[in-house]
């Protein structure tokens, strides 16, 4: 029984070193192509290039204003790059929700007493309004951002948004001066 | 290998493949790199059947604390600068990887390569044109040099 169990340990050791010999030649395919070093919470861009999250994103931190690919040049951003989830990694987390940690969703608890039932602002959406209270029926204009989720949006509504607040902006410091001025 | 930053990592792995594999006709000295991990000198020799085959120059990289992410300061240094239109004779060198367009996933390695294949492809040897201009009034780092790169024949 000794030497059963002896033989089995001793080809159990044979096997161990030919696994660490080969994970030794694997692990250089999975070097982060930043550090240089086993790709730790890895990403993969669309162009195929292996990074560990926290140097890629400390490279597109970088070159904010350009952000390629370190190895091929393609264009990358956050959103285009894959996490990669192996099995031994428990906490299947995106990794890219580690650096930085995502930022907090914002919201706003609705005041008390806006009773304007005129205004719709639509569900969910992210709303902004400014008003000057001294007016006597109130100077409001909100305008709605619908919730957009990150998708690509065509067209021209966000600059469209843009003009439109910087009018509404000139209107009120209008007002105000007309008012200070009367 | 505890208490090393991820640049001082990198550096050091650097140093290890260049030993291991260096790029044709370069030694890095590798005591001095030892020593002080941000500043390299490379012993490089003119590439066979090219203008500078048998000169021998030296390479200087130095790198900052966020290496990779910038570029290292590379300049050659010594008696013997070689005389080509992208190099200055202050030892400055006028290649676009070196600023705009250094990426983190280049290396010692693949800047040395640059270099030999810049000088290899030289068809006549001669100073940039604006060379007095220029090493009067140049920044110590090239770094700090805003480069122009218009010709990428040689």
């Amino acid at each position: 029984m000794a030497t059963t169990s002896n033989e089995s340990d001793s080809s159990r050791k044979n096997t161990d070193n030919r696994e660490n010999d080969n994970k030794d030649e694997q692990n250089n395919m999975f070097e982060c192509n930043i550090c240089l070093d086993y790709a730790k919470d890895a990403v993969v861009s669309v162009c195929g290039h292996l990074f560990c999250w926290p140097c890629l994103h400390q490279w597109l931190e970088t070159r904010s204003s350009r952000q390629v690919c370190p190895v091929c040049k393609a264009v990358i951003s956050k959103d285009k790059v894959i996490p990669i989830y192996g099995r031994g990694n428990t906490k299947q987390e995106d990794p890219r929700n580690k650096v930085p940690p995502r930022p907090a969703g914002q919201r706003t608890e609705p005041d008390a007493n806006t009773g304007f039932p005129g205004f719709n602002f639509g569900d969910g959406g992210f709303h902004l309004s400014f008003g000057i209270g001294a007016f006597p029926f109130g100077f409001l204009t909100s305008f709605n951002f619908s919730d957009r989720h990150g998708v690509p949006v065509g067209g021209q509504l966000p600059q469209d948004d843009h003009y439109l607040s910087k009018l509404f902006l000139w209107i009120a410091v209008i007002f105000i001066i007309w008012l200070l001025l009367a | 290998m505890a208490g090393k930053t991820p640049s001082e990592k990198r550096l050091h792995k650097e140093l290890i493949s260049l030993v291991k594999e260096p790029p044709p006709g370069m030694v890095v000295d590798v005591d001095q790199a030892e020593q002080n991990l941000n500043v390299w000198t490379i012993n490089m020799q003119g590439a066979e059947g090219t203008l500078y085959d048998g000169e021998q120059f030296q390479l200087q990289f130095k790198f900052g604390t966020s290496y990779p992410f910038e570029s290292p300061e590379v300049t050659f240094v010594g008696q013997n600068i070689p005389v080509h239109p992208h190099v200055y004779s202050n030892g400055h060198i006028c290649l676009s990887i070196l600023t705009d367009d250094w990426s983190p996933a280049l290396s010692v390695q693949s800047v040395c390569l640059s270099i030999i294949s810049m000088l290899s492809s030289c068809k006549e040897k001669k100073r940039p044109p604006d060379n007095s201009f220029y090493i009067k009034t140049c920044n110590k780092n090239p770094k700090k040099t805003k480069w122009w790169y218009h010709d990428d024949k040689v």
